[in-house]
């Protein structure tokens, strides 16, 4: 489990995007104002319809795509349980399935509605329900991305020359955009 | 030592211990794993299992510090059904007999 990203992942965004210095996500009159830089809805964008080609190609069998094992797992360790895991993943499958296109579909909508303000900054403005939505949507997309870019306990870190310098630095804003809004949500997690 | 005993080694004390017998041979587990933010974790087991925000902290704790923790028991349906919504959340989670761990 990581904590946040926050400062690793501000110190990369917003180095590249210099006007968006500041809050990023406040509050006012029962919504959150979202700001985000355009080249950062594209990368939601490309990142969420990747995930949607997953899920939908999710009936493939297990083994032949990491994220998608990955995005669903097996429910029983124990092989002599093959009979048992088959009959759960006939009867769960489409409706994790159905979830999470659901959770990506909401971001898509919501990425549609931004506004463009006053000195070209962009906000997209969400409910609580949709910061939610956003939050599980966030989560498949890194655990995705985490598949992809070989993340693992050892290496959550790469030189800028590493062939997946880009999609860890994607995935460093990922984890910032999900923990600013649970925290938004939430509180801050103190222990 | 007893199958109720080798559960209630195995829980975490947030759970109701008293609910622990033969009859409920099923554990549900969760895995660490290095994705999953922390205040993640813990929103998703207070979402799913009515936690106390300290209690589902301890509960993620022990997920990162022991690599795994119990997050919840019964009969074979109602584990299947928890994992199934833990991995609706994107939590790496299988369910095994007690007596498997």
């Amino acid at each position: 489990m990581r904590m946040g990203y926050g400062q690793r992942c501000s110190a990369i965004r917003l180095h590249e995007a210099g006007d968006l210095v500041g809050e990023r996500v406040t509050r006012h009159d029962g919504k959150i104002d979202l700001v985000l830089h355009p080249d950062e809805i594209e990368l939601l964008r490309e990142l969420a319809t990747q995930t949607a080609t997953v899920l939908i190609a999710s009936d493939e069998a297990v083994g032949a795509n990491p994220v998608r094992d990955r995005l669903f797992p097996r429910a029983y360790d124990d092989p002599t349980e093959d009979t048992a895991e088959s009959e759960w993943q006939s009867i769960v499958h489409p409706d994790l399935v159905k979830g999470k296109a659901t959770a990506l579909g909401g971001l898509l909508d919501d990425l549609d509605r931004v506004k463009t303000g006053s000195g070209g900054i962009t906000t997209v403005d969400l409910s609580d329900e949709q910061m939610s939505t956003w939050v599980s949507a966030l989560n498949d997309l890194r655990i995705s991305l985490a598949v992809t870019i070989d993340l693992t306990e050892a290496q959550q870190e790469v030189p800028p020359s590493h062939v997946h310098a880009q999609g860890f630095a994607a995935y460093y804003f990922l984890s910032y955009l999900q923990g600013e809004l649970l925290e938004m949500l939430t509180g801050p997690l103190d222990f | 030592m007893s199958s109720t005993e080798t559960v209630q080694e195995l829980l975490p004390a947030e759970i109701d211990e008293t609910k622990v017998g033969p009859d409920t041979p099923w554990l549900v587990i969760v895995w660490d794993d290095p994705v999953n933010l922390m205040i993640y974790v813990v929103m998703v087991l207070q979402k799913l299992f009515g936690h106390s925000r300290e209690k589902a902290t301890k509960l993620m704790l022990q997920i990162h510090n022991e690599g795994k923790a119990v997050v919840s028991h019964g009969n074979r349906e109602k584990a299947e059904a928890d994992v199934a919504r833990l991995h609706a959340n994107g939590l790496w989670a299988t369910l095994q007999r007690d007596s498997a761990t």
